[in-house]
């Protein structure tokens, strides 16, 4: 045999998908808030691993970035979904939302995220008002390589949650913000957050925008109003 | 873990069957997707599976209803589809759902070829032409039905990998061929003139979107996903839609080289094409050249069913490699394997017809090649076996109901009863009925027609 090729491999070449996850973890995120949003995530995984199986063709990999008083990386290697597990992230300090953008945008490049990719997921979840440069951070992101490409969704946990900054991270006026009253909230977004940008790959599209789909699921997640139970 | 939502329904429930009134009771979640979930349902002492669709789908599709209505008063165009029974509602709910046949056990979705493993499906390539040739079968009654799919893509076909029958999945979209449509398609199935927005999905679309679920299924891999697409870093809307839209070019197109395959990349794609028969190769290039722009060129049901069929009786197994591909020389002249490119020996083969079949060891002989227009084609006639005393002797046993006549090359003729096995040799005929059967042996031809310089084998 001069040159074997395992057949069976030959289709494992798959592009990949890049799901960023930011979590606000500022001082009032604290108790409750950060052990409901723990339990989100958690369940969040199995999920998201059966929406990648559905996908065969796209190797989807998940980074965690979290961000208090400085932005830090939770989980900084892009793991792929398959071998993820969540290690409980734990709240207190401010609302650095400015750092947290400039850290996901020096990695929105073909250095970090190397090869044939879909355009990345960010998923911001916050309850509160930023407490450093958002607009550094804003630009930062839209001045990186895959920013302006990047599908970003947003979570607004409770009252407090800046909706404005929320909507200008998302950057389209029709795609709001998704809103968490309670703890059953939270679960609900976190999984539909995480999920359906990475379902919208494969599903038929009525529309002529792929993401008018998405635009449509949200308002549909925003239904349930409820006050703050946590 | 689904949370209960506005968008879902609660195991329980009652439900009412609109044109029977009936009521029924939903069961499980047995799966959801982007339009709605699917239940499991009891209605009637039978259980049934339940789609339910999300407010927004049963709002924006607004044909949706009479789609279903109008496929509910027809008969299924075959058994493989999961046609729908009856449109349900529920007491407080806007939207509204179907009942339909459950799936049977052990089907698996055809997505699962291109799965990583563990989850991926391994199936032979005689098992993956079968499979191409039911779907071929599939659409052909669907769209002489007058209808389309509009939609075909991996992920709503199931196949049972032991037997190979298949089933077809989310009918919902299924309309009369030339009605306005209700979806573009699915990413990288849609026919390009689709991608691009200028047509809307017609039984011309379902022939484009069936070309590239048979290369999925063949190769593991899009025909259109070439050097162009493996440059593109980020595979954006603008992207997407040039490389499926406005410039599609086939990875192995003859006269356009701009998109083949990328040395290191695309190695194992390149090797299965090389397994695939000529016909075949030939029926791909037109769908995904000239049938790219011009719709009217594109490959029919029929097309590939003929060539699916005469694939699968050219298939020989490599003895270096153990692939399977398919058998294109000049019957007499060894073949180079398109994969490991050992030299396969040339086989001893049967002419029906036009038509040749490898006679290799197991090779099945079914009732299309026995009689004219048979009435159940794939009913078994024949198979390939070896002497129970010595493997080297190789024979054709009677599996049919009636005696053969065969006929030797020096004239002398003889009968083969039912279950009785005859030895292959050249110059044989065998006459099964209707149709008969002329055997080539190069073993007792010496003189073969050198049709490819025989390539030394060599340890690398």
């Amino acid at each position: 045999m001069s040159n074997p090729v395992d057949l069976e491999t030959a289709g494992l070449s798959r592009r990949q998908l890049n799901l960023v996850v930011m979590v606000d973890c500022s001082g009032s995120m604290t108790g409750d808030r950060i052990a409901s949003l723990n339990f989100a995530m958690r369940t969040a995984v199995p999920a998201i691993r059966e929406v990648a199986a559905d996908n065969p063709e796209t190797d989807v990999r998940i980074r965690v970035l979290r961000f208090s008083t400085e932005a830090e990386w939770h989980v900084g290697e892009a793991e792929p979904i398959d071998n993820f597990t969540w290690t409980d992230l734990k709240a207190g300090g401010e609302t650095a939302m400015g750092a947290a953008l400039i850290a996901v945008a020096e990695i929105l490049n073909n250095e970090h995220m190397p090869g044939r990719q879909l355009p990345p997921v960010l998923v911001m979840v916050s309850d509160g008002q930023p407490s450093d440069d958002f607009e550094a951070g804003l630009s930062a992101l839209m001045d990186s390589s895959y920013g302006t490409k990047a599908t970003r969704v947003a979570i607004a946990i409770g009252q407090d949650a800046d909706i404005d900054t929320l909507q200008r991270f998302i950057g389209h006026a029709q795609f709001k913000p998704l809103r968490a009253a309670n703890a059953k909230d939270l679960v609900e977004r976190i999984r539909w957050a995480t999920t359906a940008p990475i379902k919208t790959a494969s599903t038929p599209t009525n529309s002529p925008d792929p993401l008018a789909d998405l635009w449509h699921e949200a308002s549909e997640q925003n239904t349930v109003v409820e006050e703050m139970v946590w | 873990m689904n949370a209960p939502s506005s968008q879902t329904i609660e195991p329980g429930a009652q439900f009412r069957a609109l044109s029977s009134g009936r009521t029924g009771q939903v069961g499980e979640m047995l799966g959801a997707g982007g339009q709605g979930a699917v239940y499991a349902a009891s209605f009637d002492g039978a259980m049934f599976a339940l789609k339910w669709y999300h407010d927004h789908v049963a709002r924006v599709d607004v044909n949706l209803r009479n789609r279903l209505k109008r496929s509910i008063s027809r008969k299924p165009p075959s058994d493989a589809f999961l046609w729908p029974v009856d449109l349900v509602e529920m007491p407080g709910s806007q939207s509204f759902g179907y009942l339909m046949p459950l799936r049977a056990d052990g089907y698996r979705c055809i997505r699962d070829i291109i799965a990583p493993p563990p989850r991926r499906l391994k199936l032979s390539l005689s098992m993956r032409l079968r499979i191409c040739s039911a779907i071929a079968d599939s659409f052909l009654q669907l769209h002489a039905s007058g209808f389309c799919y509009q939609d075909i893509n991996l992920g709503n076909l199931f196949v049972d990998p032991v037997g190979g029958h298949i089933m077809v999945c989310d009918i919902d979209n299924v309309d009369v061929d030339g009605e306005r449509a209700s979806v573009y398609g699915t990413r990288k199935f849609m026919a390009p003139e689709v991608v691009r927005r200028e047509a809307l999905p017609t039984s011309k679309t379902d022939l484009f979107s069936m070309a590239v679920l048979f290369f999925y299924i063949l190769h593991g891999w899009h025909p259109l996903d070439g050097q162009a697409e493996a440059a593109v870093d980020i595979l954006d809307a603008e992207a997407e839609n040039k490389l499926y839209g406005t410039e599609p070019r086939f990875i192995f197109d003859p006269d356009d080289q701009s998109n083949g395959p990328v040395p290191g990349h695309h190695d194992g794609i390149a090797r299965r094409w090389e397994t695939i028969s000529k016909g075949l190769r030939k029926l791909f290039t037109r769908s995904f050249t000239r049938g790219l722009h011009e719709p009217r060129d594109r490959v029919l049901e029929t097309e590939w069913k003929a060539a699916f069929t005469r694939m699968l009786d050219r298939l020989i197994t490599c003895k270096e490699c153990d692939n399977d591909v398919s058998y294109d020389a000049t019957p007499g002249s060894p073949q180079k394997c398109g994969i490991c490119e050992a030299l396969i020996a040339a086989p001893v083969m049967g002419k029906v017809g036009r038509d040749w079949v490898v006679l290799g060891q197991g090779r099945t002989l079914y009732a299309r090649h026995a009689e004219q227009g048979a009435k159940n084609p794939t009913a078994r006639v024949g198979i390939v076996e070896s002497h129970p005393d010595d493997e080297a002797i190789v024979g054709l046993r009677n599996l049919s109901q009636k005696p053969w006549l065969v006929t030797l090359a020096d004239g002398r003729a003889f009968k083969v009863m039912p279950d009785k096995t005859v030895r292959l040799a050249g110059g044989m005929t065998v006459t099964f009925g209707a149709k008969r059967m002329a055997i080539t042996d190069p073993a007792d031809t010496p003189e073969q027609p050198a049709a490819e310089q025989p390539v030394a084998k060599e340890a690398s």
